[in-house]
């Protein structure tokens, strides 16, 4: 039976006829996340970057509790070590030991590529925001700021920046970030036109929404999906970029330890000592692998349609 | 007589297009009384929407370049945007023709109700969204506590259009404009909603704009109508008296082309020839002449402006208001 206290309490003729769902509530997060957890492929990328990151974290405990170096020490005795015990993963031409240097150089490599997205997001979340949401010609002078920055041939940027600033993980993050946030800018700005057309956002200015609230408050959460997307597949992007500066010598200068400045000098060493390039490479390999796989399974949760 | 609670004078909205402007409201004027509901119905483009944003001024990016909308005493086309602000959502409330998608997918209906409230009283998140589910209780939401918490996908699109006319009422506004307000419904959950706006004008007292183009609608809702054609108001009165006796051709054409039940059984229905102008290319004189029956030579060259005719009604034809009848096949 229908509860007749429920029936009075309505004011209304026909209210009840509609009748309550009985799905439980059930946000967009929510789906989203589900259908997340159901990919496993993408789960198990996610997890590995999650604990490649808590590792970074972690380097100083991992160097005095589980292999016993430091980054930076070195020891002419035992250079080229093969791996194995003490040394893991062996040592390289200064007998510094490489597992110890891949974890030091994880805190670089994967901080350099969170800042730098976490940059790039901001600055061009903010800048497409506005392009997108005021139009006219605020749209059109920074979207030329946003042409002429990606015209720029990034690579000669990279070089002429280290070298009037020595590189250090900060700096690196902000130049590459400083060409990151045009493509972000732009992304969102599609976003924004596409769902301010829509009748809520009408409906929010007639209640008497200011612009801002209605950008950041209202506007922003409909455009959170693709910034996910855009840094779970940026910080791939991003470590591979690192890397290469750094392998060039533009990076992150020894004795500091990334990723890719391991790979700069062991590439003379390939043919008797392997394990200096397949370590370092491999791990690159693999994360960028796990970020784009992680990435791509974000992209899949939040937008089925695409798929 | 009564003040009235909202004047609009000779109101000109342009829309700047590649094609030329668009006059798409082009001199209307009405006033709107406390309490009461006042139809405007017309074709699709014929302006009803716009002259509606055009008062709240969200006609963006339309351009208000003349007029005045005389509102408590302020004009609002001179007001400030922030003071514009205050007004919108405060003293004057909007529902629009699709409930699908007018309200934010990514929150909660309760939090989007409560949402006039924070923004004009100030009232923190617990007390406003207790405020918001008593209103989306009183609109016919059933257990409203939980189903405020439910997003706006969770909802039909009746029960959508009744969130959206509690987000309008929170703040008690003076004015509501309803923009269609069922043609995206069924005609059930019509009948349902448009019970609700009448029980709303009643409890609230709240004076209500109904734009729609179904002539029913008008006839059961409002007292007053007004008929506008091609951006402008080409007739205006009581709703009886104008469905009765209608004093321009346009408004005689629409009526002709509903389906009775008291027509004869093969009567076929007399759809108005033609289509509505475009906008950017006004026809010379009255803008309705190509499709009116009735037309003389004089329609063709000047514009009728908007004039008494009958004892209750107004109408912008040269025709009628040279004492002519409206009768025909």
């Amino acid at each position: 039976m229908i509860g007749q206290s429920r029936v009075a309490e309505l004011e209304l003729p026909g209210a009840a006829i509609e009748g309550a769902s009985t799905r439980p509530a059930q946000s967009y997060w929510n789906e989203s996340w589900e259908r997340l957890r159901a990919n496993r492929i993408g789960m198990a990328a996610g997890v590995l970057i999650v604990i490649m990151a808590l590792i970074a974290i972690a380097a100083p405990l991992f160097s005095a509790v589980v292999t016993h170096f430091q980054p930076q020490t070195i020891d002419l005795g035992a250079t080229f070590a093969k791996p194995g015990a003490p040394h893991f993963l062996g040592t390289d031409e200064l007998g510094r030991d490489s597992m110890t240097r891949l974890i030091w150089g994880g805190r670089v490599t994967l901080g350099v590529a969170f800042l730098t997205v976490a940059v790039s997001l901001t600055v061009g979340t903010g800048v497409g925001m506005l392009a997108g949401y005021y139009g006219g010609w605020l749209d059109d002078v920074l979207m030329r700021l946003v042409d002429t920055v990606l015209a720029i041939p990034a690579i000669f940027l990279f070089i002429l920046m280290s070298i009037l600033f020595r590189p250090t993980p900060i700096s690196l993050a902000l130049i590459i970030a400083s060409v990151g946030w045009g493509n972000v800018a732009r992304l969102v700005r599609g976003e924004v036109l596409s769902v301010k057309q829509r009748d809520f956002i009408l409906a929010t200015r007639s209640i008497g929404a200011r612009d801002l609230r209605l950008m950041f408050r209202h506007l922003l959460p409909n455009v959170l999906p693709v910034l996910i997307v855009a840094a779970s597949l940026g910080v791939g992007q991003i470590i591979l970029i690192e890397a290469a500066l750094d392998f060039l010598g533009l990076g992150i200068q020894p004795p500091t330890a990334s990723w890719g400045n391991m790979l700069t000098n062991a590439e003379s060493y390939f043919f008797h000592s392997f394990w200096l390039v397949i370590f370092p490479g491999v791990t690159i390999f693999v994360t960028v692998l796990a970020s784009n796989i992680f990435g791509n399974a974000i992209r899949d949760a939040f937008d089925p349609r695409l798929k | 007589m009564t003040q009235a609670l909202l004047e609009v004078q000779d109101l000109h909205t342009v829309f700047a297009t590649r094609e030329g402007k668009v006059k798409a409201v082009d001199g209307v004027s009405f006033e709107l009384n406390p309490g009461e509901t006042l139809g405007i119905v017309g074709e699709s483009g014929c302006g009803k929407s716009v002259t509606a944003l055009s008062i709240m001024r969200l006609q963006r990016p339309g351009k208000i370049v003349g007029g005045k909308v005389t509102f408590k005493g302020q004009d609002l086309t001179k007001v400030t945007e922030s003071e514009m602000r205050d007004i919108r959502g405060r003293e004057m409330a909007m529902i629009f023709q699709d409930p699908m998608t007018s309200l934010n997918p990514v929150f909660r209906t309760g939090w989007q109700v409560a949402e006039p409230l924070r923004l004009h009283h100030g009232w923190d998140s617990k007390k406003a969204l207790a405020s918001a589910v008593q209103m989306l209780g009183r609109v016919g939401i059933p257990s409203a506590a939980e189903r405020a918490r439910d997003y706006p996908h969770q909802f039909s699109g009746g029960m959508r259009q009744r969130v959206m006319i509690a987000m309008g009422l929170t703040t008690t506004p003076a004015v509501l404009i309803a923009d269609e307000p069922t043609t995206a419904l069924d005609v059930t959950i019509q009948a349902q909603i448009l019970d609700l706006l009448r029980h709303v004008n009643r409890e609230f007292g709240t004076a209500t704009i109904l734009i729609t183009h179904n002539l029913g609608v008008v006839a059961g809702m409002c007292k007053r109508v007004i008929v506008m054609y091609a951006g402008r108001v080409v007739e205006a009165g009581p709703t009886t008296d104008v469905f009765a006796n209608p004093k321009h051709p346009y408004t005689w054409s629409l009526l002709r082309s509903i389906p009775r039940l008291d027509a004869e059984r093969h009567e076929p229905l007399k759809p108005i020839e033609g289509l509505p102008p475009s906008l950017v290319d006004l026809p010379t004189g009255c803008a309705f002449h190509p499709r009116c029956a009735f037309k003389v030579e004089r329609c063709s060259r000047d514009v009728p402006a908007l004039q008494p005719v009958g004892d209750t009604q107004l109408s912008a034809c040269w025709v009628t208001q040279a004492g002519a009848e409206l009768k025909g096949a």
